[in-house]
Parts: C-alpha cells; structure tokens; sequence
C-alpha cells in the first residue's frame, strides 16, 4: 500500500515519502480520531460538539491517514462515488426532512408535523437532519476537496494509466 | 489570567506575528498550524467547545494540508531574507482595525457573566432567553446550539449545508478534474 509506484513520478518523486513515525503515530491515533467524530455526530443533541464537528474530525481522520500511507492508495481505497455519495446524499437527506412535511400542505422543516402525524419526536427529525444531512455534506465536501486539489498532483495521463 | 492563559496568549501572539512577517511559505504553514491550534485551546477556555473543535479540525488540520498540497506545486524561494519587510500602508490599515476592535472589548461582558456592562443577556435578550427557557420542552434535545442550529434555525442551517454542497461542486467544475467520475 504505502509502496505504490503509481504515487510517484520522475518530476514528483518528493510527494510522497515514507515515515515510520508519521505512520505509526496515525495508525495509532486514527481509530480514537474517527470514534470522536462519530460520537461527537450521534451526541450532538445532548453533549457539546455536534454533526459539523464530528464530520469535520472524521474527514480530517481521512485525511491524516492519507497524509501517512499517501493520497492515490487513500483515494482508491476510499472511492470517490462513497465521496460524492456522502456530500450528496446529505443534501438530499436535510432536503427530504424539509419536504415531507410541505406534501401535506405543512410549512417547510416543520418539525412538529412529524409528531403530529407520525409520532415522531421532534428530536429524531433534529438528529435526521444532523446525522443523515449535515455530517455526510461536511466529511464529503472536506474529503472531496482534499483529494481535488491533490489530484493536480499528478498528470492527467498518470492518472489514467493507474486505473 | 492563569500562567497557563497568560503563556497561551504569548504563543498565539507570537505566532500570529511570525506567520505575518516570515518569508518562507512552508515554515509560515507550519507555524499558522501552531496559531490554529493556540487559538484551539483558547476557545476551549472561553468555554466555546464547539468552536475549539472546528478550529483543531479546520483551522489547524485540514487548512494546513490543503495550503501544503498547493505548496508542492509551487517553487520554494529559500534565498533571501528571513523575514518579509513590513509594508507600511498595511501596517497602518492593520493597526487601525486593532484600535477599534480593542475599543470593543469594553462592551463585552466579562468571562463567566451572563450579563453585560448595559445588563442585557448579550445584545439580543428576547431571542437568546427564549432559546434558553423553551428550547428542551420544544425541542426534547439538552443541547441548546444543535435545538438552535437545526430546530428554531433549521432554514439557515439547511441554506448552509446547501451552499457547502454547491461549494464543492462548484470547485469541482472550476478545477475541471475526473477526481470524482472515476473509479
């Protein structure tokens, strides 16, 4: 994994370079990293912290692990449809939230309908929107950035040929 | 002030000021990293837990390695000076916004107090003490900025996600890579 000739190039041979410290540290430190974001995301309604939090700590745990064992092997483990999955599936979760309630002519994100009509807690459509919306849009819009802007890393060709 | 406060604000000044004037890009990174992660620990002790956290993730962590990833791609000047001359018209620009920014600290109430030098709750006592007395019984949540951000605020923050979502998006178009057709 960490050894991938596909990382590196003649011109870039700098990107990429292995480090018994940084990667024994993140090994060590990820599984508590992405356990905080998670609880900080399903706690947010009853402890500080909340989904933005959580998905931002959780992005940067992916992050931090592609910065150890580098960015193509992350990118590739990870695939980019769970990214572009996660950011949009977020939106249209909140969306979703927001929409019910106006099909049965209730204003938008009403919470209370879903009390009214469901027996729903309000509480759940708070955590519906911050669980299913909010987190998933942070982690993917933050994941998707980082691996767009590393993507400028290699050449278009590379790219290609290490499919 | 604690010497652990007064030894925290040293440092956050210190590096601020070094990322100001230091002339190497990637050492400025690295020590805006340190900043980030001052002004981390600092909002924590202004009781702020939630900004403490996006500031650790974002400020300190995923900036740093996005400023870093631009940086591989550029060419790194090590000859020169260490440090950048002070641009004066800046300066003076600078040193204006902190006079009046440092003029404002009078109005804020002190650390700890619910009320302020007017004794208002902060500056808007209607909505922040109803969010304070109404937001368990209508909302069920104990946490009172998740009751604000995604129930009385819920429109606002759904604007947010969206514009966050566009955002990327848009960077996406803007920066015309496959990163996220491709397998």
């Amino acid at each position: 994994m960490s050894s991938d000739d596909s990382i590196t190039s003649e011109s870039e041979e700098s990107t990429y370079t292995e480090s018994q410290v940084i990667m024994t540290t993140v090994r060590v430190v990820a599984p508590f990293s992405l356990t905080y974001g998670l609880f900080l995301t399903f706690h947010g309604s009853g402890s500080p912290g909340g989904s933005f939090q959580g998905g931002a700590i959780m992005a940067a745990t992916v992050l931090m692990i592609a910065f150890a064992f580098g960015i193509e092997p992350t990118r590739e483990w990870l695939r980019n449809r769970t990214v572009v999955a996660l950011a949009a599936g977020g939106t249209a979760t909140f969306t979703l939230v927001g929409l019910i309630p106006v099909l049965y002519g209730r204003r938008f994100l009403e919470h209370r309908f879903y009390e009214d009509q469901f027996h729903i807690k309000t509480k759940w459509g708070l955590e519906a929107i911050e669980v299913g919306g909010v987190a998933p849009i942070v982690a993917g819009v933050i994941t998707g950035l980082f691996f767009l802007i590393a993507a400028g890393l290699f050449d278009a060709e590379e790219v290609s040929e290490d499919e | 002030m604690t010497p652990f406060e007064a030894a925290l604000f040293v440092f956050v000044l210190a590096t601020a000021l070094t990322t100001a004037f230091l002339r190497d890009v990637l050492g400025v990174i690295v020590v805006f990293a340190a900043y980030s992660l001052g002004m981390a620990l600092f909002y924590a002790f202004l009781l702020a837990p939630d900004v403490a956290m996006t500031e650790a993730a974002i400020g300190a962590g995923v900036t740093t390695l996005l400023l870093l990833l631009t940086l591989v791609k550029t060419v790194r000047e090590t000859e020169g000076p260490r440090f950048e001359r002070p641009n004066l018209p800046a300066l003076l620009i600078m040193g204006g916004l902190l006079v009046a920014l440092v003029l404002t600290i009078g109005d804020f109430p002190a650390l700890g107090e619910a009320f302020d030098s007017k004794g208002w709750v902060w500056r808007n006592p209607a909505v922040t003490q109803y969010y304070i007395e109404n937001a368990y019984e209508d909302t069920g949540v104990t946490n009172a900025v998740t009751a604000v951000l995604a129930g009385y605020r819920g429109f606002d923050t759904f604007g947010e996600a969206v514009v966050v979502f566009s955002a990327g998006i848009a960077s996406l178009l803007v920066l015309k890579r496959e990163v996220f057709t491709r397998e």
